[in-house]
C-alpha cells in the first residue's frame, strides 16, 4: 500500500510541473526577514525578485507609453508609513521582435527597496505588510497578460526611547 | 533567508526518531537474510515492534495523491504540448462566433464575414511582438483584401478606447479593430499568449492557429489556405 502511494505521489509530482510550468512566465519574491524598527525611525527593506529564465519584464520606466511598467503597490496599516520606493535601473536590451528598438527591462534578479517608518503613535508589536508587484512579462516572441505578485513581509515595531523634551513632568530628571 | 539556530533541533523530532529506528533495524534484517546458515541466535529480549500503519493517514495520503493526479493530468490535457492552456489543435473546428464593438462604436459579429477568409489576431498595445506584425497585416490586407481576406484585430487591452485609437493611428492600421472582452478570449482557449492568430476559412472553420510572433511567410501561407477553403459568397458586410 505504501509503495503504491509513493509511486502515485512521484507520478503526480512529475505531472504537475509539466502541465503548469512549461510556458507560464513567473516572477517570484524571496522571503523577507523580519524587519525590526523603532517607532519614529525608518528602516530600509529590500524586496528581492527573480524573473524566470527566458522572460523579461518592463522596468519601472519603460521607453514607451504603451508598455506596462513594473510597479510596487503596498497597502500598509495606518500609522506605518512606507516611503522612498526605489526601483533599480532597467537594462536596455534588444529582442528579435524589435532589434532596432531596445527595451528597458528587468531580467534575472532585481531588488526594489522601500523605507518603513512607523509613527510614534503605533503600538509596539508585529505587523503584517501586504502589497503587490504588478508586472507584464514577455519572451523573445510573445507577451503575457499583466500579473500581480503578492508581496508580504512582517515588521516588528519597538517602543524605543521617549522623544526628548516632551512631557517633562513624567521625566525622572524633572524631580532632581 | 537567514534562519536562526533552533535549539530544539538538537533533539530529534518524533518523526526523526522513527526514521532512525527504521534505519537501525534494516541492516539487522539484511544481515539475517544474508547469513541464514549461522548458528541460531538467542532470542532478542525486546523484539522489534511490528510496523504500525495508521489506516486513516494512509487513506488521507492516497486521497491527496488522487486529487493531485486528477488536477495534474487534467491540466496537462488542457496544456497540450508546450502551449498555453487549451492548446488542443482547433483546426477544422468552427470558429466561435462573437459580437464586439469596433473602435468607431459599431457592433461587429464574426459570422458576418462568412464567405470571406478571416485572419483573427488577438493583440494588445503593450505587446512588442504584436507591434511587429501590424505593418505586415496592413500590407496583407491591401494585397489579399480584394480576394476576400478580412483581417480583424481584437485588442485584449486594459487601455482605454482612446489610447487604443491613438496606437492604431500611429501604426496606420487599415483593418478592423475590435475592443476585446475576456469572454471572447475564453471562447478561443484563453488567449494567454499574445499575439495569438487564428486563420478562418470562408465557411467559418479554423484553418490554423499560431502563438507568438511568426514569420511573414507563414502568415501568407495560412492566408492562401484560408482563401482556398470554403465557399466564396458575397459577404454580408
Amino acid at each position: 500500500m505504501e509503495k503504491i502511494a509513493l509511486c502515485l505521489a512521484l507520478t503526480s509530482c512529475l505531472a504537475w510541473p509539466q502541465s503548469y510550468g512549461k510556458k507560464a512566465p513567473s516572477v517570484t519574491m524571496a522571503p523577507v526577514a523580519l524587519v525590526t524598527v523603532t517607532r519614529g525611525q525608518a528602516a530600509p527593506v529590500g524586496l528581492h525578485f527573480r524573473v524566470a529564465p527566458g522572460f523579461h519584464i518592463n522596468s519601472n520606466t519603460p521607453k514607451s507609453e504603451f508598455l506596462i511598467p513594473t510597479a510596487l503597490k503596498m497597502d500598509a496599516p495606518t500609522d506605518i508609513a512606507l516611503t522612498k520606493t526605489t526601483y533599480p535601473e532597467g537594462k536596455d536590451m534588444s529582442f528579435p521582435f524589435a532589434p532596432d528598438e531596445p527595451l528597458n527591462v528587468y531580467s534575472g534578479d532585481f531588488t526594489v527597496t522601500l523605507n518603513v517608518r512607523p509613527l510614534h503613535t503605533v503600538m509596539p508589536g508585529k505587523y503584517a505588510i501586504h502589497g503587490e508587484l504588478k508586472y507584464q512579462a514577455c519572451d523573445n516572441a510573445a507577451c503575457y497578460p499583466p500579473k500581480k505578485l503578492p508581496v508580504d513581509f512582517e515588521v516588528k515595531i519597538l517602543k524605543g526611547a521617549a522623544p526628548a523634551g516632551k512631557n517633562p513632568a513624567q521625566s525622572p530628571h524633572a524631580h532632581r | 533567508m537567514d534562519k536562526s539556530h533552533n535549539p530544539e533541533s538538537d533533539n530529534p523530532s518524533p518523526v526523526e526518531n522513527e526514521t532512525a529506528e527504521i534505519a537501525a533495524l534494516s541492516p539487522v534484517e539484511e544481515t539475517a537474510a544474508a547469513q541464514p546458515a549461522q548458528a541460531p541466535q538467542t532470542p532478542d529480549p525486546v523484539p522489534p515492534p511490528p510496523a504500525r500503519r495508521n489506516p486513516a493517514a494512509l487513506f488521507f495520503v492516497a486521497a491527496v495523491v488522487a486529487v493531485m493526479l486528477f488536477l495534474g493530468f487534467h491540466a496537462a490535457r488542457r496544456a497540450g504540448a508546450g502551449g498555453p492552456p487549451d492548446s488542443l489543435d482547433p483546426a477544422g473546428k468552427p470558429a466561435p462566433d462573437f459580437t464586439l464593438a469596433s473602435l468607431d462604436g459599431k457592433n461587429v459579429t464574426l459570422s458576418d464575414y462568412r464567405g470571406q477568409a478571416v485572419l483573427l489576431n488577438f493583440w494588445a498595445t503593450w505587446c512588442g511582438p504584436c507591434k511587429i506584425e501590424m505593418p505586415w497585416f496592413i500590407e496583407l490586407q491591401k494585397e489579399y483584401g480584394p480576394q476576400g481576406l478580412q483581417i480583424v484585430g481584437v485588442a485584449m487591452d486594459d487601455a482605454s478606447k482612446e489610447e487604443i485609437q491613438k496606437f492604431i493611428q500611429e501604426m496606420g492600421v487599415n483593418y478592423t479593430i475590435l475592443l476585446g472582452k475576456e469572454a471572447v478570449g475564453q471562447q478561443y482557449g484563453g488567449v494567454d499568449v499574445l499575439p495569438t492568430t487564428f486563420f478562418i476559412d470562408r465557411d467559418g472553420k479554423i484553418v490554423s492557429r499560431e502563438f507568438g510572433l511568426q514569420s511573414r511567410s507563414l502568415f501568407v501561407d495560412n492566408i492562401k489556405k484560408s482563401l482556398s477553403q470554403g465557399h466564396a459568397v458575397q459577404a454580408q458586410k
